[in-house]
């Protein structure tokens, strides 16, 4: 008796295992069935895939539903702050989502690995459509150059791969407070930057810190673009042969690792995931003077403790001359189609209902700024003054170094021009090693350029 | 007969979903990590190409990786080492003195090992924080000046990891050796003792050669595991920096899948795989005695 239950219950099990992978099969089957549908009829359901920021998740259910009121279709929406371990293993397995909000940049490389992959749907398209519930185009409410940058189009053909989203000014952070009470000058020269350093010293302030070294590449581009304008910042991010040793190159190279010099030793030590915002504290606690970082400090930072009196101040990169000019790298972030995607159609609906003035004011509110024409005007309190950065003189600087096919050894761009920035700081390797790594990286590089 | 063939019918059954799931969950993975090392493909890529062993000649020509695994090899022979000191020394104490409140050292021992390993990295993190941080503050008493070690700068961050795993890892095995040495009878320890021998007599010559099973089986155990704690630490730590510093063999392979390197970061698998596996039967080897019994 005992031994039959004991064979019924191991039956059970093995039934209950075999149903398991029946069931694996009829979620494998089904999206087939749906896209075998749409191509008559327009899907009536849509994932999106985004990923949350200090913006927050809320303002992505809030669009989606305002999408789905405008064109009836549904909207599945995943978002998460590791938005690339949720999705990545169904996407290992072929099943992508139809839209995935997800910026260049982040350690994970997602993004960076679909378009060294090819493996994003071309949305040239989208920009002539006309944004849902509106009768504009979306190519006449996004602001311009957003949509000619590498970032957007990565081989360099003119076609349109990536939607420019949410935008940032990059630039040096600083306590505005402490500048008013000490009666120091915000540099407008590198020259005045190292006077300024050498004072602040004296009272004991560092001049610099950086969170990660992450947050060296839109300080690298606006540099670039300071030494030596877009000419040099085109031929440096394409990797140009012999590039490296010219004069603005070497520029570059020396205010860096003249800046290192200048950094709070510190900072090495606490330049991790877990500890980054640790340095961000030294600028709240008047212990450095300035970092690079985006506007999205404020709200990041917005809990912590901060010295008397202390105010966000933000200044573009100093210009290189007296008189020349001064550059704030443009961040922003990027939403994409996966060329794998079921439903190519209701995606580029809703990329384009992105640009809408509602989908705008919704992020807005969260502190998330579309790049559309206009929406400067709209800003206040410290964005206001953020985003008035270009009015007062400051140039954008856009793009980023060229994508290369990825090569066993060779390292990631920011593992090659970035990270030895710690080292820099803490007198592991020396400039000139710096530069040799980068110069051999850099040929390999042009050698797998995609275009 | 008819009797026997239900029998083998029965086993067949119960062992067959467990035959069937570490086939499908564990050996066909690990035969697909040695075929994906031959290949030069991204993680989210629909092509591969067959690349043969270059994946393997770049491998160990790169600086990183060299680097990474000489971390890991330290991490295996410094942590253990130390571990197991400590988690033998306590464990003895502790089931062979009469200390107060024992049960509450053994709780205190045994916390660290339930808390996940981001949380400890946060506990850490404030430990080892350069300004106002527990380890500095201490040390600055002590010296009777203002001192800021950098705990998580590349000269000491192998340090301070190991400090983390090791006392994250003491309470385990300290509370896996108290057991066996429970089980050790009193009469031996009190005829040596008649006999004159010490306490660390004692220690050397009855408890080390009874338990040694358990220390042997828990030694290869502990290797293996620390190869996976070692990135568990270095990811929520110190993210492998600063500069590539504290970098270790599963990290480096995490990075190369994020570089769109899934070949390569297949290949380093491999190598660790085979390094892990080489590795616990040289232990197994070389902690081979005669099963002591009494």
């Amino acid at each position: 008796m005992k031994k039959t239950i004991a064979l019924l219950l191991v039956l059970v099990l093995a039934l209950g295992m075999l149903a398991g992978c029946g069931g694996s099969n009829d979620t494998a089957e089904a999206p087939a069935a749906d896209s075998g549908e749409t191509a008559e009829t327009p899907a009536a359901e849509i994932s999106v895939a985004a990923i949350e920021t200090a913006y927050g998740s809320e303002m992505w259910q809030q669009v989606a539903e305002a999408f789905t009121a405008e064109t009836g279709i549904k909207v599945n929406l995943t978002t998460d702050k590791n938005l690339e371990d949720v999705i990545g293993p169904a996407m290992q397995g072929g099943e992508f989502p139809d839209v995935i909000h997800l910026a260049t940049g982040r350690e994970a490389g997602l993004t960076e690995q679909f378009i060294k992959d090819k493996n994003i749907a071309d949305i040239t398209d989208v920009l002539s459509m006309t944004v849902p519930g509106e009768d504009v185009t979306v190519a006449d409410k996004i602001a311009g150059g957003f949509t000619e940058t590498s970032l957007t189009n990565p081989y360099g053909d003119g076609k349109t791969y990536l939607a420019p989203m949410f935008y940032s000014p990059c630039g040096l952070f600083y306590n505005a407070g402490l500048f008013a009470e000490k009666g120091w000058e915000v540099p407008t020269t590198w020259d005045e930057m190292w006077e300024l350093g050498d004072k602040a010293m004296e009272e004991g302030i560092y001049l610099f810190t950086y969170p990660t070294t992450g947050y060296f590449d839109a300080f690298l581009y606006a540099l670039m673009y300071t030494v030596g304008g877009p000419e040099f910042f085109d031929a440096a991010t394409h990797y140009e042969d012999g590039i490296w040793d010219t004069e603005e190159a070497k520029e570059c190279f020396d205010i860096i690792a003249k800046l290192a010099t200048y950094t709070n030793p510190i900072t090495p030590a606490q330049a991790n995931d877990q500890d980054f915002t640790q340095n961000q504290q030294l600028v709240l606690d008047n212990k450095a003077l300035f970092m690079p970082n985006g506007t999205w400090i404020v709200g990041e930072m917005a809990e912590a403790p901060r010295a008397e009196g202390f105010q966000w101040g933000m200044t573009a990169l100093p210009a290189a001359t007296e008189g020349g000019d001064c550059y704030s790298y443009t961040w922003f972030e990027q939403a994409w189609i996966p060329a794998g995607a079921e439903n190519i159609d209701a995606a580029k609906q809703f990329i384009a209902f992105l640009y809408s003035d509602t989908a705008c004011e919704i992020f807005a509110a969260a502190g998330a700024i579309q790049p559309v024409l206009g929406i400067a005007d709209t800003l206040e309190g410290d964005n206001q003054m953020f985003y008035s950065i270009y009015d007062d003189g400051a140039k954008a600087a856009m793009g980023n170094f060229a994508s290369y096919t990825a090569v066993a050894g060779l390292g990631t761009v920011r593992e090659v021009f970035m990270d030895p920035v710690n080292s820099l700081v803490n007198g592991e390797i020396t400039e000139e090693q710096w530069i040799e790594n980068i110069k051999t990286a850099s040929a390999q590089m042009l050698a797998n350029i995609q275009s | 007969m008819l009797k026997s063939k239900g029998r083998s019918r029965f086993i067949f059954l119960c062992v067959a979903p467990a035959v069937i799931l570490f086939t499908v969950f564990m050996v066909v993975p690990t035969l697909n990590v040695f075929r994906m090392s031959l290949f030069e493909r991204g993680a989210y890529s629909p092509t591969e190409t067959f690349v043969g062993l270059s994946n393997f000649e770049v491998l160990f020509q790169d600086a990183k990786f060299i680097r990474s695994m000489q971390n890991t090899i330290l991490l295996i022979v410094v942590v253990t080492i130390i571990t197991f000191f400590f988690a033998l020394s306590f464990a003895a104490i502790l089931t062979r003195e009469k200390i107060k409140g024992q049960d509450f050292f053994r709780v205190i021992f045994y916390i660290p090992n339930i808390l996940s390993i981001v949380v400890i990295s946060g506990i850490f993190s404030a430990i080892y924080k350069p300004e106002n941080g527990m380890l500095n503050t201490l040390l600055s008493f002590f010296a009777g000046d203002t001192v800021q070690v950098l705990w998580k700068d590349a000269k000491l961050v192998m340090v301070s990891v190991i400090i983390a795993m090791v006392w994250q890892a003491i309470g385990y095995y300290m509370v896996m050796y108290m057991a066996s040495m429970s089980a050790v009878s009193l009469s031996l320890y009190e005829s040596a003792s008649l006999d004159g021998a010490g306490r660390l007599t004692q220690f050397f010559q009855i408890t080390i050669p009874l338990i040694w099973t358990n220390i042997r089986t828990t030694l290869t155990f502990f290797i293996i595991s620390n190869i996976n704690m070692a990135f568990l630490f270095v990811k929520a730590m110190t993210s492998g920096g600063p500069g590539g510093a504290s970098e270790v063999a599963l990290s480096f392979m995490y990075n190369q899948k994020d570089a769109g390197l899934y070949g390569y970061s297949m290949a380093a698998g491999v190598v660790i795989f085979l390094f892990s596996f080489a590795l616990s039967a040289l232990v197994n080897r070389a902690t081979k005695r005669t099963p002591l019994e009494y």
